[in-house]
């Protein structure tokens, strides 16, 4: 019943979820989901409020562990490497599964802080080198051209869509392997929403990234995979014209067709 | 499940000539290995600056936890002479000689307690006035200004209130007040008594007056925090069945704040109980227990502060010490019970 | 429509005692500052700024007060300022959900309103009794205590003011916890802090109770830790209580300094605490 992950030879899965469930306190909020993410494509979730689809991106990088009562059981395999496992070094799965946020959040500091401030952590770079690659993280979010000459102003004064890409481009400085996007688009006007999505389009070439989303010609617009979840469970999943254009499960196309959710 | 490269039209367009801005990103030269190992010899380091800094932390919790504790062991060791000496009758005995060594807690928890009763008298109405004026009836540009200086009223120190009160306040107390209050209530059966006696300007009722005065700011700001948890949508039905804004404070906002309210008042009363200087200088430091309102008396602060540097002897010592637990045992109780309503109106409004 | 009346005046004669409550309270911060400025302005010299302390029924000035005043207010402030700070900072990010956390909050509650004379005892009693002799050092650990848990309950407060996501963020770089708190989490509640810091400043700077029988009085200048040390409040507290005029003055004019600064620093903790960095 379950649609299986995509295992080809030249499309190797970077992350692999097994059979995972995942409990707030004693609510089951995802139920026995697997599926893999292929390597450097976009994949979209898609569903209703609630359906779990938030909840299995914030298990990729573990971001659950931050809070109480939350737990995960199954498996979720980075190439190849449980990172369920106790043992594994949250930090460092965090620096190679990035993560941008459904609202900007741009550190309280000048927007090149908060693009070095990662990268100093984990290398030390001579001056020209550091700006080399804050340079580089702002080019590759298409934000360069509008920051450069305010690079030691407050993040906090660019506008919505130029934080968002801020904020990318932080979580590109620390050259992850996989981007995660939880509904990046739903704080921003159209035409930032539209260079978002042409950045995640760019940003594919690079990285494995799953994408969070509400809105359905957007899965449609950036997507190469789409997931289909409902009530927890994952009901469909495939190459995304397929998705929309032949869905197998009636659920998925009532969903598509705006019958509900 | 089809196995194949997805053929949608986007992913068409991409192609190996494709140049985007990420086409020129100057990658670091270490293959991708090298910098996990690097990566997680760095975090290791940081690991283990995080691990001290979360060990730093909570050794000053416990601090924090232990200072409680140890004031609380500390007073209690240092009363044992006294409770040796005295034991129980320590509470109902009204005798102080410091000479005789007998010492009696009555009249010092007397004067405590009579004095925080005559500032609640005088902080409660006022300070409940004072918050509805605030949130209520107060023109807005005024709001900040006003709310502003009551809150300064707050952060004067108490050694102010208490030399304020000695050489302003108590002069004018012997001089117009008091005589005023003994020649009308003369004739009065239960006011008499409470109004007897020369007119000495310091006393009970001087140094209640002086500690309502120091506790209503408390009892103002916390209680128009508490009424501004009152959502508007409440406030506005009831003025739109014809409620005067009396009415509205009398029946929504009285009502759904109460315990905060309480709360509030708790907190003050707490305070009061507590307070050491401003009452010292005014409350006239007599070992008694005075029917009158107006007659020399004194608190367990003040007793602490004006004897224990002269304090001679173990015991002497030991019974003021015993009067400091004393002290903090109730107001231990007052403040906890404040918090205990305080947090239960920060739920709700969180909620 | 009797009834109208009714409520009407009864309305406007709430209206009134609220009106009546605010002007009252009022009026007595104006007597207050009022005598005050007063009082302490006829005292005002270069002599109160230079010369130590007299004895009785002399001229003299504040000097040696407003030293140790100085001293002890900032030492305190040093030793008690990151203990609270730290301890806030477990419990609003470390143990947020742990039950001690609960209980050194409330715990911390009751410290912030127990009576200052009560901290006194407890310090009396663990050092002084202890060293032998009253010292600065003793009257430092007072205020510190005092200190503790207003930098401690503003730390939790502007910590769990900080959005969620913003240290999701943090962590979604894999930063650690403690560069989080410390790079991200300090700064955008960098206003808050150093509102209460100052409030801190303000309420230990006046305090008198604890100082008595802890760092006591010393009528000449100095600057040993290891001896007794004047300090504003409790000079203010013996001239007042004198019988001699030149003390009685100096008081005066002592009161209104400690005053003057008291609700300078709180003024400017409000100011300040208006001015989010971070919404």
């Amino acid at each position: 019943m379950m649609a299986t992950p995509v295992p080809t030879a030249d499309l190797p899965n970077k992350i692999t979820v097994r059979n995972l469930d995942f409990f707030y306190g004693d609510h089951r909020a995802l139920k026995d989901v697997t599926i893999g993410l292929p390597t450097n494509r976009v994949t979209a979730f898609i569903g209703p409020s609630g359906c779990g689809k938030s909840t299995l991106l914030r298990v990729l990088n573990r971001m659950y562990d931050l809070y109480p009562k939350q737990r995960a059981e199954g498996e979720v395999l980075l190439d190849g490497e449980n990172i369920l496992d106790p043992r594994v070094d949250l930090n460092l799965l965090r620096a190679r599964v990035g993560m941008v946020f459904q609202k900007p959040t741009p550190f309280p500091m000048s927007i090149y802080d908060n693009i070095a401030f990662g990268i100093r952590l984990y290398e030390k770079l001579s001056k020209s080198a550091l700006n080399q690659r804050v340079e580089d993280a702002l080019r590759g979010a298409a934000l360069w051209d509008e920051v450069k000459d305010k690079l030691h102003m407050s993040g906090l004064g660019l506008s919505g869509g130029q934080q968002q890409r801020l904020c990318i481009a932080r979580s590109v400085a620390i050259q992850p392997e996989v981007i995660l996007f939880d509904e990046p688009c739903s704080a921003l006007d159209p035409i930032s929403t539209a260079k978002v999505e042409e950045l995640i389009d760019e940003l594919s070439e690079r990285y494995t990234i799953a994408i969070v989303t509400h809105n359905m010609q957007q899965a449609v617009r950036v997507s190469d995979y789409t997931a289909f979840m409902y009530l927890g469970e994952l009901v469909e999943f495939g190459e995304t014209d397929a998705v929309f254009a032949n869905p197998r499960e009636k659920r998925t196309q009532d969903y598509i067709t705006g019958r509900f959710g | 499940m089809t196995a194949t490269q997805p053929v949608l039209e986007k992913s068409g367009a991409r192609g190996p000539a494709k140049e985007g801005p990420m086409a020129d990103i100057a990658w670091s030269n270490m293959p991708a290995d090298a910098a996990q190992t690097d990566r997680a010899r760095v975090l290791k380091k940081l690991g283990l600056h995080d691990a001290l800094f979360r060990k730093l932390t909570f050794s000053a919790a416990i601090v924090v936890l232990l200072l409680l504790g140890g004031v609380i062991l500390s007073l209690v060791q240092g009363s044992l002479p006294a409770i040796k000496a005295f034991g129980f009758g320590f509470l109902t005995s009204q005798a102080w000689n410091p000479v005789s060594e007998i010492f009696g807690a009555t009249p010092a928890i007397y004067g405590t307690v009579v004095t925080s009763l005559i500032a609640m008298m005088l902080a409660v109405p006022v300070g409940l006035g004072v918050a509805v004026f605030l949130t209520e009836l107060c023109p807005h540009p005024l709001r900040r200004p006003i709310g502003m200086a009551i809150e300064l009223l707050a952060g004067i120190p108490s050694i102010i209130y208490g030399i304020w009160g000695l050489f302003m306040l108590a002069p004018f107390l012997q001089q117009y007040a008091q005589p005023a209050l003994i020649s009308a209530f003369a004739d009065v059966p239960v006011l008499s008594t409470l109004f007897a006696g020369p007119p000495y300007g310091i006393g009970i009722m001087t140094a209640g007056l002086i500690l309502g005065v120091m506790v209503l700011p408390f009892i103002a700001s916390i209680s128009r925090d508490v009424f501004d948890t009152v959502p508007p949508v409440l406030k506005e039905a009831a003025s739109g069945v014809g409620c005067t804004t009396w009415e509205v404070v009398r029946h929504v906002v009285l009502p759904y704040t109460k315990t905060g309210v309480i709360g509030g008042v708790m907190l003050g009363l707490g305070r009061a109980l507590g307070e050491t200087m401003a009452v010292t200088f005014v409350i006239g430091n007599a070992h008694k227990i005075s029917g009158s309102l107006i007659a020399p008396g004194t608190t367990i602060s003040a007793t602490i502060a004006n004897e224990f540097t002269e304090a001679v002897g173990d015991v002497y010592t030991s019974a003021l010490i015993e009067l400091g637990l004393i002290l903090f045992v109730i107001t231990f109780f007052v403040l906890a019970f404040a918090r205990l309503l305080l947090t239960r109106i920060e739920r709700k409004e969180g909620a | 429509m009797s009834l109208y009346y009714k409520r009407r005046n009864v309305n406007a004669t709430a209206t009134m005692l609220c009106w009546g409550a605010a002007i009252f309270s009022l009026s007595w911060l104006v007597m207050i500052l009022g005598a005050l400025v007063f009082e302490g302005a006829k005292g005002l010299s270069l002599d109160v700024f230079t010369q130590n302390t007299p004895p009785p029924g002399s001229a003299g000035g504040l000097l040696n007060a407003m030293a140790g005043s100085l001293i002890m207010t900032v030492m305190g402030v040093v030793v008690g300022a990151p203990l609270g700070m730290l301890a806030g900072t477990y419990m609003a990010e470390y143990g947020r959900h742990s039950k001690l956390t609960v209980v050194i909050r409330f715990i911390n509650d009751i410290l912030l309103s127990a009576p200052s004379i009560v901290i006194g005892l407890f310090v009396y009693t663990v050092l002084v009794a202890r060293m032998g002799h009253f010292s600065a050092v003793a009257g430092v650990a007072a205020l510190s205590i005092l200190v503790i848990p207003i930098v401690l309950r503003t730390t939790e407060d502007m910590l769990l003011l900080l959005p969620g996501s913003l240290r999701e963020a943090a962590s979604a770089l894999g930063l650690p916890r403690s560069y989080l708190i410390q790079r991200v989490a300090y700064r955008a509640a960098k206003s808050g802090l150093v509102t209460g810091l100052l409030l801190a400043v303000a309420r230990v700077s006046g305090e008198t109770a604890p100082l008595l029988f802890t760092s006591l009085n010393n009528q000449f200048w100095s600057l040993d830790l290891n001896a007794p040390m004047a300090s504003l409040p409790v000079v203010i507290f013996q001239f007042a209580l004198s019988p001699y005029k030149d003390w009685q003055q100096l008081a005066w004019t002592g009161a209104l300094l400690v005053t003057a600064t008291v609700l300078v620093l709180s003024i400017i903790a409000r100011a300040l605490s208006r001015q989010r960095t971070y919404k």
